[in-house]
C-alpha cells in the first residue's frame, strides 16, 4: 500500500539505568570482597542470581544494554570511578584488595586472549605460560637495580611476544587442531623447562621485588590523614589503570578495520583473502598483541604476589584462561570482566570450594558451551563510534 | 656410549612408542569419522586404568590371585568401562556439538578431561597420591651382554602392536570397518546406503577409547605406578603424536608415536648431563615439524570446497 | 594496447586426483565485456573461477590479465589487481552486520597501522563516514529498504538479501572485473530481473566494469551477456554470441546429456 519504511520511533535510552547498574555492581563488588562469612558469600551469590533473573525477566537488562549503547564512554567513565570507590572503601584490608588486583589482572589477560580466540579466531592454549613469561621477567629484572620498574612491566610484554615470536611461523602456517597442537606443546615446554632449570629458580621459583614508581615503593603502605592504608592500594590502582588502558586499547581494536579483519579472518579466511585482507598478518598481530598483554598482565601480578612458581603457569592455568574468555563470551570485553571476577572471586570467597576449582569451572564451561555459546554476556554487533548509530 | 645403554634406549622407545601409538589412534579413528579432537581422551584412559585398578584390588579382596587371570580381568574391566565412557562422550558431549565450530568441541572435551581428572583426583580414594600398580607380569628378563630384556618389556610390545594390527585389520576387512570408513569418507553419502550413522560414530568411539585403555593398563604395568594426572600427559602426547603424523590416518598416528618416543629417548641420551629436558625437547621438535610439516607429516587429502 | 583482452585463459587446466576438472581450457573476455560462461553440473566453472582467484594453482596453463601473467597469484594479488567475485555457497560472515560484510571488500584499501586504527580516531572517523556513505549508496541501490538497517546481522536476513549484500561486498571496491558465480540461485524470476539491472546500473555509472557470469537460468544468459563460453567435463565446447551456442549440436548433447 505503501513504501514507507515502518520503524518504531528510536528513543535515545537514557543514562540512568547504566549509571544505576555501574553504582549497584559497585556497591556489591564491595558488599562480596569484604564479606568474611561463608553464609553472607552465598546470600549475595543467591541475590546475584535473583538480580539477573528479574532484570531479564523485567527487560531492564534490554534498556541498560541500549543505555550503555548510547552513552558508552561516559559509562565507562563511571565504572572506573566505581572500580576506584570501591578500592578507596576497602582501602585498609590486604586480601580483598589482593582479590581485587588479581581480578583486574585476569580481566587485563581475558582482554589479550580475547584478541586471538574471540576476534580472530585463533587457538592458544599456553595463555599462563605467555602471562608467566611476563613474571619471570618481573623477577630477573627485579635484581637489576637500575632498571625502572614501570619499563619491566613493558619488558614483560616485549618478552612475551618474542617467545611468540619463535612460535609465530607454524602458528601461521597451521590452523584448527594443528595450531591447537603448537600451543599446548609450547604451553607443556614452557613450564618443564621452568621446573628443570636451576637459574630460574627450578620447582621452587623465584622472588620478585615490588614495583616502584617515581621513587615510591610499593610495599610502602601510603598514609592518608593519619591513616595508614593497606599496601594493596598501590597495587590495586596500577592494575586499574593497566586494565582501563588496555581496554581502551582492545575496543579501539576492535571498532577499527583491523578488528573487522580479524572478524573476517575468523569466519571465513578464503573469503578474507579474496578481498585483499592478509590473513598472515592479521594472525601475526593478533597473536602478538594478544601474548604482550598477557606478558604485562603477568610482570605486574609477579610484582604483585612476589613469589612466582612453575606451577602457577601451567597447563590448567591456562585451560582457566580459556575458561574466563569462554565463560563471558568469546570477543565480549565486558563478559571477560565478569568471568575474571568469578574466577577469580569464586574459590577465595567459599574456601571450601578452592580445592574443587578447576572441577567446577571445567563443569561450568562445558555447561556454558553446551547451553549458552555465546557466553554470559555475548559479544554485541561492532559499533564503530557508540551513540552515534542513530545518527548514521 | 656403550652397546648395552643404547638397546637399553632402544627397548625403552619401543615400549614408549607403542604406548602413544595406541593412544594416538583414537585420536585419529575420532577424528575421522566425526572430524573433531576429542581431547578428554587421554583422562578418559585414566579413568579406565583406575577401574581396572579397583578390580584388581576387589580380586585381591576376594582372593582370587592368579595373576594372569587378574592381568585378563582387569584389562577387560579397564577396557570396557574406557569404551563405554568414550561411547558416552561421543553420544553426549560431541554430537550434539556437531553443527558448533569445531573449536568448540575441542573446548568441550578438554574441560571435559579437566573434569574428570579433578573428580577422579577429589573423589577416589586419597586419589591425589599415585598409586601402586601391581606388576601382574612375570619379572623375568634376558640378560643381553650388559642390557637386561624384561620379559614385561616384550609382552607389552607384542600385545600392543597386535592390538593395533587388529585394529587394522578391523578398519580394512570386517564390515563395521568399512562402515566406518565410509563415515569418514563421507558422512551423508553413507547416510543414504543405509548406514547406521549413529552407531557407527558409537563403535568408533568406543573402539578407540578401548584401545586407549590398553595403554593406560601397559602404563601402570610398566612403571608400576599409576596417578590422576597421567592421562595429561598421555593425551597431550597421543595428540601430538597424531597431529604430527596427519590425523584422519593410522598409519600417521603409529609413526607419530614412535617419532615422539623416539625424540623423549634421543633427548634424553644426547643431554645426560639434563635428562629432565627430554620433555622440553620432545615437544620443541613437535613445534618445529608443525613449522616444516603444518598438516602432518602423512597429510590429509581432502582440500575445503570453494 | 588497449585492444588487447582484458583476461586470457590459455590451456589451463586443474587436475583433483584423478578428476579433472578443467582441461586446456582457453578463452578471453574483451574490456567492458560481460561473459555467460555456461555448462552442466560439474563442468569447471566455479573450478575457473578458483583458479582466477588463485583459490588453487594451476596444474598447467596460464592466466593474463590487462597484459600481466597472474597465475597462481594469491588471491590477495588478484583482488589488487581489480578482481573480485562472489561464491556459489554464499560466503557472508553472518555474525557481522551488513556494513562490516560489505566493508570486508574494501577495508584492505583502508589505513592499515596500528596508530592510524587506535590512536588517531579523528581521521579513521573521516574514512568510516566516507566508507559508510559508500556503502549505503551500494545497499540503497540492491536493496533500498536495507540501507537504514546497516548494523544488523546478515544472518538474520533472507538468502536473497543475503545475495544482494555479497555483490555489495564485491562491488565496493570499484573492481574492473566482477566474477559472479550463479547470483540468481534462488531468486525468482522478477528478483533475478532486478538483480541484473542493479548490477548493469552499477556498471554503468562506474568505468567500464567486465563481468563474467555464471549462470543456469538460461533467460538472464540471453538478456545480458555479449558472449558465451560453454564448458562441458572441463573443456570449452563452444564459444559465440548466446543464440550462436544455443544452436550449437554439440552444447544441446552435453546438457541434454547425451554423450
Ligand atoms: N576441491 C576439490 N577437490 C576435489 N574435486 C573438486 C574440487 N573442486 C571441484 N572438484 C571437482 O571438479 C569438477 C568441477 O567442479 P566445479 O565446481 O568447477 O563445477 P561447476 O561447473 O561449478 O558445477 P556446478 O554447476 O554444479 O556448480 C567436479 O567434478 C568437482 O567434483
Ligand atoms: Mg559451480
Amino acid at each position: 500500500m505503501t513504501d514507507i519504511v515502518m520503524s518504531p520511533p528510536v528513543r535515545r535510552a537514557g543514562w540512568i539505568p547504566g549509571i544505576a547498574t555501574v553504582a549497584a555492581v559497585a556497591l556489591y563488588g564491595w558488599a562480596i570482597l569484604s564479606a568474611e562469612e561463608d553464609w553472607q558469600v552465598l546470600g549475595l551469590l543467591a541475590l546475584a542470581v535473583i538480580a539477573t533473573v528479574i532484570g531479564m525477566v523485567s527487560g531492564f537488562g534490554r534498556s541498560v544494554q541500549a543505555s550503555w549503547a548510547a552513552h558508552e564512554s561516559k559509562l565507562n567513565g563511571a565504572a572506573l570511578i566505581g572500580i576506584v570507590a570501591v578500592i578507596a572503601a576497602l582501602s585498609t584490608q590486604h586480601f580483598p584488595l589482593l582479590m581485587l588486583s588479581t581480578m583486574l589482572l585476569y580481566f587485563t589477560a581475558s582482554l589479550g586472549m580475547n584478541i586471538q580466540f574471540g576476534y580472530t579466531g585463533m587457538v592458544n592454549f599456553a595463555g599462563a605460560a605467555f602471562f608467566g613469561a611476563g613474571a619471570y621477567t618481573a623477577a630477573v629484572m627485579g635484581n637489576v637495580a637500575w632498571f625502572p620498574p614501570l619499563l619491566t612491566l613493558v619488558l614483560g610484554g616485549v618478552v612475551s611476544m618474542a617467545l611468540s615470536l619463535v612460535l609465530v611461523f607454524p602458528i601461521v602456517r597451521t590452523t584448527g587442531h594443528y595450531a591447537a597442537v603448537v600451543t599446548i606443546a609450547f604451553g607443556v615446554l614452557f613450564k618443564t623447562f621452568l621446573e628443570v632449570n636451576e637459574i630460574l629458580g627450578g620447582p621452587q621459583g623465584l622472588m620478585v621485588s615490588s614495583m616502584r614508581l617515581l621513587g615510591w615503593d610499593f610495599m610502602d603502605s601510603p598514609q592518608i590523614g593519619g591513616m595508614k592504608l593497606s599496601f594493596y592500594v598501590n597495587y590495586a590502582l596500577l592494575c586499574t589503570a593497566l586494565a582501563a588502558l588496555v581496554f581502551i586499547a582492545v575496543r579501539r581494536l576492535e571498532r577499527s578495520w583491523l578488528g573487522l579483519h580479524m572478524d573476517a579472518v575468523r569466519l571465513d579466511e578464503t573469503a578474507a583473502a579474496c578481498f585483499g585482507i592478509s590473513v598472515k598478518k592479521t594472525k601475526i598481530l593478533a597473536f602478538l598483541s594478544g601474548n604482550m598483554i598477557l606478558g604485562i598482565a603477568g610482570a605486574l601480578y609477579g610484582m604483585m604476589i612476589s613469589f612466582i612458581a612453575p606451577s602457577s603457569f601451567t597447563f590448567s592455568d591456562s585451560l582457566l584462561m580459556v575458561s574466563m574468555v569462554l565463560l563471558g563470551g568469546m570477543g565480549s570485553p565486558w563478559g571477560g570482566a565478569l568471568a575474571a571476577a568469578i574466577v577469580i572471586l569464586l574459590p577465595e570467597k567459599l574456601q571450601f570450594l578452592q580445592e574443587y576449582r578447576f572441577l567446577l569451572f571445567s563443569v561450568l564451561v562445558i555447561l556454558v558451551l553446551l547451553f549458552r555459546p555465546d557466553g554470559l554476556l555475548p559479544r554485541q554487533i561492532r559499533n564503530y563510534f557508540p551513540g552515534a548509530r542513530s545518527r548514521q | 656410549m656403550d652397546l648395552g645403554l643404547i638397546a637399553q634406549f632402544l627397548a625403552n622407545g619401543i615400549v614408549l612408542g607403542t604406548m602413544y601409538a595406541l593412544v594416538a589412534v583414537g585420536f585419529t579413528l575420532f577424528f575421522g569419522v566425526l572430524d573433531v579432537i576429542k581431547f578428554s581422551h587421554g583422562d578418559v584412559l585414566m579413568l579406565g586404568t583406575f577401574a581396572g585398578f579397583t578390580v584388581w584390588l576387589g580380586l585381591e579382596a576376594v582372593g582370587i590371585i592368579n595373576p594372569w587371570l587378574q592381568l585378563v580381568v582387569v584389562l577387560i574391566a579397564s577396557m570396557v568401562v574406557t569404551a563405554a565412557v568414550g561411547a558416552a562422550i561421543a553420544k553426549w558431549l560431541v554430537l550434539p556439538l556437531k553443527k558448533a565450530p569445531p573449536l568448540n568441541t575441542l573446548l568441550v572435551t578438554l574441560m571435559l578431561g579437566t573434569a574428570i581428572r579433578e573428580a577422579v583426583r577429589l573423589f577416589y580414594p586419597d586419589g591425589s597420591n599415585p598409586k601402586a600398580f601391581p606388576a601382574l607380569l612375570p619379572d623375568a628378563s634376558i640378560d643381553l651382554g650388559g642390557f637386561a630384556l624384561r620379559a614385561d618389556s616384550v609382552i607389552l610390545v607384542v600385545a600392543g602392536l597386535l592390538l593395533i594390527a587388529g585394529l587394522n585389520m578391523m578398519l580394512n576387512r570386517t564390515r563395521l570397518g568399512l562402515a566406518i570408513r565410509a563415515v569418514a569418507q563421507d558422512e551423508e553419502t553413507a547416510q543414504i546406503m543405509g548406514i547406521n550413522y549413529m552407531l557407527v560414530v558409537l563403535a568408533t568411539f568406543a573402539i578407540g577409547s578401548g584401545v586407549a585403555a590398553f595403554a593406560g593398563v601397559m602404563n601402570g604395568l610398566y612403571y608400576n605406578e599409576i596417578n590422576f594426572g597421567m592421562g595429561l600427559l598421555l593425551g597431550l602426547i597421543g595428540f601430538s603424536a597424531a597431529i604430527v603424523g596427519g590425523l584422519g590416518n593410522l598409519y600417521g598416528a603409529i609413526l607419530g608415536g614412535f617419532l615422539f618416543a623416539g625424540l623423549q629417548v634421543v633427548g634424553s641420551a644426547l643431554l645426560p648431563f639434563a635428562s629432565a629436558y627430554k620433555d622440553v625437547f620432545a615437544f620443541a621438535v613437535v613445534i618445529a615439524i608443525m613449522a616444516w610439516k603444518p598438516t602432518g607429516l602423512i597429510p590429509e587429502r581432502a582440500s575445503e570446497r570453494v | 594496447m588497449t585492444t588487447s583482452p582484458l583476461l586470457e585463459f590459455t590451456d589451463l587446466t586443474k587436475r583433483f586426483g584423478g578428476v579433472t576438472a578443467l582441461d586446456a581450457f582457453s578463452m578471453h573476455l574483451d574490456r567492458g565485456e560481460i561473459l555467460g560462461l555456461i555448462g552442466p553440473n560439474g563442468s569447471g566453472k566455479t573450478t575457473s573461477f578458483n583458479l582466477l582467484t588463485g583459490i588453487y594453482p594451476a596444474t598447467a596453463g596460464t592466466i593474463r590479465f590487462d597484459g600481466q601473467e597472474i597465475t597462481n597469484a594469491s588471491p590477495r594479488q588478484v583482488y589488487e589487481a581489480g578482481i573480485v567475485r562472489t561464491f556459489q555457497r554464499s560466503r557472508l560472515c553472518l555474525e557481522l552486520s551488513i556494513y562490516d560484510n560489505i566493508m570486508i571488500g574494501d577495508t584492505s584499501r583502508l589505513s592499515q597501522g596500528l596508530w592510524a586504527n587506535l590512536v588517531k580516531r579523528n581521521s579513521f572517523r573521516a574514512e568510516f563516514d566516507a566508507s559508510f556513505q559508500k556503502a549505503r549508496d551500494l545497499v540503497a541501490t540492491f536493496s533500498g529498504h536495507l540501507a537504514d538497517r546497516m548494523f544488523e546481522p546478515v544472518g538474520t536476513l533472507p538468502m536473497i538479501e543475503r545475495r544482494r549484500i555479497e555483490i555489495c561486498r564485491a562491488l565496493v571496491s570499484a573492481p574492473r572485473l566482477l566474477l559472479l558465480d550463479e547470483p540468481s540461485a534462488g531468486m525468482t524470476h522478477d528478483e533475478t530481473d532486478q538483480l541484473m539491472r542493479d548490477i548493469l546500473d552499477v556498471r554503468a555509472r562506474g568505468n567500464g566494469l567486465s563481468i563474467i557470469i555464471v549462470e543456469h537460468e538460461m533467460g538472464v544468459i540471453e538478456r545480458i551477456t555479449d558472449r558465451c563460453v560453454v564448458l562441458s567435463y572441463g573443456r570449452k565446447i563452444a564459444d559465440g554470441t548466446y543464440a550462436e551456442v544455443a544452436s550449437d549440436a554439440e552444447v544441446q548433447n552435453a546438457y541434454l546429456g547425451v554423450d
